[in-house]
């Protein structure tokens, strides 16, 4: 009898585990093949509908939005959506167009920025003041609050703020400075209402007020922060009631909460997500180069790196097409050439030839003449996330110049601690932000920038420096400016600083039934402006 | 009894006061700048130079120490380097979100554990104490991360019955928050509702045999009575020093489900803390977990004497 029940008792144990488990792994396999493949109702665009509230998913959480203080892209990424610069780039980054302010010029010097202001603009009402108009009053207050107490210093050089007339600014500069455009386009440069800074005090990163197409309607620590339609936004009539920003910090769940319409819409999707939503017929996966590279620094100054046959080898050794690949495996990169990406407007085509190809046999030679004919240890700093990175070009380096480089995989903190102090002989990290060529080269190639993580490989060419200076302080013609740039490029790459690996994608996810929304290579969220007016097809 | 309690509360004075030292210490001993993780990979030495100062990092440790304990005296855990607001508010924004996750896992797992264990010991070497088991040990075993994200897949993504993250909102309606709690709720108690369904069923198993029950059967009671009043009561001794336990790192350690389904809690404030070496925040609720520790412990304590009259509650406790 017993023994009966003990087989009895096995069995149907062993049962309920195995359905346990095919429960669980069917959730996940049979998903896809539940919706039909054939249901692409991929808008055929038609008339775009009012009404709807957008969910975003953004993958950290937002601590405050205070032009000010905020220091995390999807900070930003919500402020985009309460307020508006002076001026913008375009979505395809290509040039600065208006926002509050329709036209601007530059005085010979240089170092005067006048702006004419938009005529039509109201703050959102706050609980210090009711929607009043925005004057030029504001626009100094703003500008001026974040030249002096930006923690990031987003607007830089700007010595004050000058009101000429109801609707006229004059920024001034304490040098002559190209790149000021740039900087406005900032969302820490947004112009806010006084009454609200200063009743508010530190609790306004939470109740931002701007004159943006949304208004916070409530901010939820750490879950979400939800807006609404403001109603006398002075741009186009956003087709969305609201838009709901949500935290969700695991990127599986992230896609996971896509696919079960907890959200409409997520981005910065990498790796196996980006086939999971390519593969789900109800989601549209949207991606874009980025302005975001990758690359191994190569320490100027000490260990055997300081000889620049060695940073050749270095480079000549290093298989980038086939890291990206193996890095990349379900996409979302693409080999980089230059210190800048592609998206930027001084990206310059003519100089990837001088970039020196994969070629191991010229590489162990170049060591060998370098006096390293068996190779050297040395070690490669990365953050966790690039281990993978790391792993495949130590091996490289082991396999075709028997360089023995130990990864050392610390955090963030760390990271940052080491190579500012130029302490890394190696080390793979990541750069991104505006398309404007100076906050790239000049912040990773002047010496000036030496001590900084930037500069970390302590890089310091009096030619370079000149042109990087001159290409800011000369002329704000961009073709003459590019021309600079190039010619600083070039010096760069004949000095060898990197290894340029992977240029990044910006990759959207979301439901097919967002229409119009538009991917930028900057990663930024626009829902409404002049070129872009985000509905909800459903 | 009242003046005991007291004591055991004074007694919680050194307990955290080495909690909150070695705390100190710990989050000073992790290398990085808390300024320069804060400005980002854009920010130049001079502009990490100012934060520094701003945020007072300049200070030496010795005086940053004694400023902590003197704020701390004063019931003030400091201001959050990133947040740029007081711990203290910051905590409880977040503290009732952890509470309620905390409280429905623990019902649950009650809920279900306690009658489990009790059926297997009752019924022992059956097919429902095997199943009981066999599936306890799979549940204290079972990896939270997996366990939440099977549970998106199958009943957010696949049957789109639930939602897969977040707290959902009271403005929403009742409805919402509790959707939302459905999913990290499960994934939360299986670990204690298989503990507790282990820990029963063995204490049970001891209760069951002892002379007293075999006279209360004698003496012809219902054995419904028998095993949910008589035997019950006195199996709840091991089993709440373990649902203490259990409870103090439920508070705790809810970190990993809700980091899984982003859940506005303590646990989330804590890992974000630790990664943008906001020291402040992760020294306040370090000690204010502690402080939920030991109160939880004595009250445990108390229950004791509340089930089991025969034990004392000394100043010593064991707690």
């Amino acid at each position: 009898m017993r023994k009966i029940s003990k087989a009895k008792a096995l069995f149907s144990s062993v049962m309920v585990v195995s359905m346990l488990a095919l429960a669980a792994c069917g959730g996940q396999g049979s998903a896809p093949a539940q919706e039909s493949k054939g249901g692409e109702q991929q808008a055929a665009a038609g008339q775009p509908k009012d009404g709807g509230v957008l969910k975003i998913g953004l993958s950290s959480t937002a601590k405050t939005l205070d032009p000010i203080a905020y220091t995390g892209a999807y900070e930003s990424n919500i402020i985009r959506s309460i307020g508006d610069t002076l001026v913008r780039y375009t979505s395809d980054l290509s040039k600065i167009e208006p926002s509050l302010a329709t036209e601007w010029k530059v005085s010979d010097d240089m170092k005067v920025y006048t702006f004419k202001l938009r005529d039509n603009v109201y703050f959102q009402p706050g609980k210090y003041q009711d929607g009043r108009k925005m004057t030029a009053e504001d626009v100094k207050y703003s500008l001026e609050r974040s030249a002096k107490q930006s923690a990031l210093k987003r607007l830089r050089g700007v010595e004050k703020v000058e009101v000429i007339s109801e609707n006229e600014v004059a920024i001034h500069l304490d040098a002559p400075n190209a790149a000021l455009l740039a900087m406005l386009t900032d969302g820490g440069n947004i112009i806010v209402p006084r009454e609200e800074v200063e009743g508010w005090k530190d609790q306004f990163g939470t109740h931002l007020v701007g004159t943006g197409p949304f208004m916070i309607d409530k901010f939820n620590q750490d879950d979400s922060v939800n807006l609404k339609r403001s109603d006398k936004y002075w741009g186009p009539k956003p087709h969305l009631d609201g838009v709901e920003f949500k935290f969700i910090t695991d990127a599986n769940m992230m896609t996971n909460a896509l696919r079960s319409g907890d959200i409409d819409m997520v981005t910065d999707v990498k790796g196996q997500n980006r086939a999971i939503i390519e593969k789900d017929p109800n989601l549209n996966l949207q991606t874009k180069p980025g302005l975001s590279i990758e690359y191994m620094g190569l320490n100027q100054i000490e260990g055997p790196t300081k000889d620049k046959k060695v940073r050749e080898a270095i480079r000549m050794a290093v298989d980038v097409e086939g890291l990206v690949k193996g890095v990349f495996k379900w996409g979302g990169a693409e080999k980089s050439f230059l210190p800048l990406p592609k998206a930027s407007w001084g990206y310059d085509a003519s100089l990837e030839a001088a970039v020196p190809a994969f070629n191991p046999q010229k590489a162990k030679q170049l060591l060998a003449e370098a006096g390293y004919p068996d190779g050297f240890k040395t070690e490669l700093y990365v953050i966790a996330s690039r281990v993978p990175q790391a792993t495949i070009a130590a091996q490289q380096l082991k396999d075709n110049l028997n360089i023995d480089a130990e990864i050392k995989t610390v955090e963030w903190g760390t990271f940052s601690d080491i190579v500012a102090k130029g302490k890394a002989p190696l080390y793979i990290m990541g750069w991104s932000w505006y398309p404007d060529p100076d906050f790239f080269l000049y912040q990773m190639f002047h010496s000036k920038q030496i001590g900084s993580l930037g500069n970390g490989y302590a890089y310091s060419n009096p030619e370079v420096d000149k042109l990087l200076e001159r290409a800011t302080a000369e002329t704000t013609d961009e073709a003459k400016r590019k021309e600079l740039y190039s010619q600083a490029m070039k010096l760069i790459n004949d000095d060898s600083v990197h290894v340029e690996l992977g240029l990044l994608d910006v990759a959207t996810g979301m439901k097919k039934y967002v229409q119009d929304y538009q991917v930028r290579a900057d990663g930024s969220i626009f829902l409404v402006n002049d070129e872009t007016n985000v509905w909800l097809n459903k | 009894m009242l003046k005991l309690i007291f004591r055991r509360l004074v007694d919680l004075i050194p307990t955290l006061f080495v909690v909150a030292t070695t705390v100190f210490i710990i989050t000073r001993l992790i290398p990085g700048d808390p300024a320069a993780v804060l400005l980002g990979p854009q920010a130049s030495p001079d502009e990490i130079a100012k934060m520094r100062e701003s945020l007072g990092l300049n200070q030496p440790l010795y005086l940053q120490y004694v400023e902590f304990l003197g704020s701390l005296l004063q019931g003030d855990l400091g201001t959050s380097l990133g947040y740029n607001q007081p711990v203290m508010s910051l905590i409880m924004e977040r503290f009732p979100n952890t509470l309620l996750l905390s409280a429905c896992a623990l019902a649950l797992s009650l809920l279900i554990g306690i009658p489990a264990g009790i059926i297997s010991a009752t019924k022992q070497y059956s097919v429902w104490d095997y199943t009981v088991m066999i599936l306890s040990l799979v549940g204290v075993s079972m990896p939270i991360f997996w366990l939440g994200v099977m549970l998106v897949l199958y009943f957010s993504v696949y049957l789109g019955w639930l939602p897969a993250t977040g707290m959902g909102s009271l403005s929403e309606g009742f409805g919402s928050v509790v959707t939302h709690l459905i999913l990290p709720s499960i994934a939360l108690s299986t670990i204690p509702m298989a503990t507790f369904a282990r820990i029963t069923r063995s204490s049970m198993l001891e209760v069951i045999r002892q002379d007293y029950i075999k006279t209360a059967r004698a003496k012809g009671l219902r054995e419904f009575f028998v095993v949910w009043k008589h035997a019950l009561k006195n199996a709840m001794t091991p089993l709440l020093t373990v649902m203490g336990m259990q409870i103090s790192s439920m508070l705790g350690g809810a970190v990993l489900t809700e980091t899984i389904f982003s859940w506005p809690g303590m646990g989330r404030l804590v890992v974000d803390a630790i990664e943008n070496r906001d020291f402040v925040v992760v020294q306040g609720t370090v000690l204010f977990i502690a402080v939920i520790f030991v109160l939880i412990n004595l009250l445990v304590d108390i229950l004791y004497t509340v089930v089991n009259p025969r034990v004392k509650l000394s100043n010593k406790g064991e707690g």
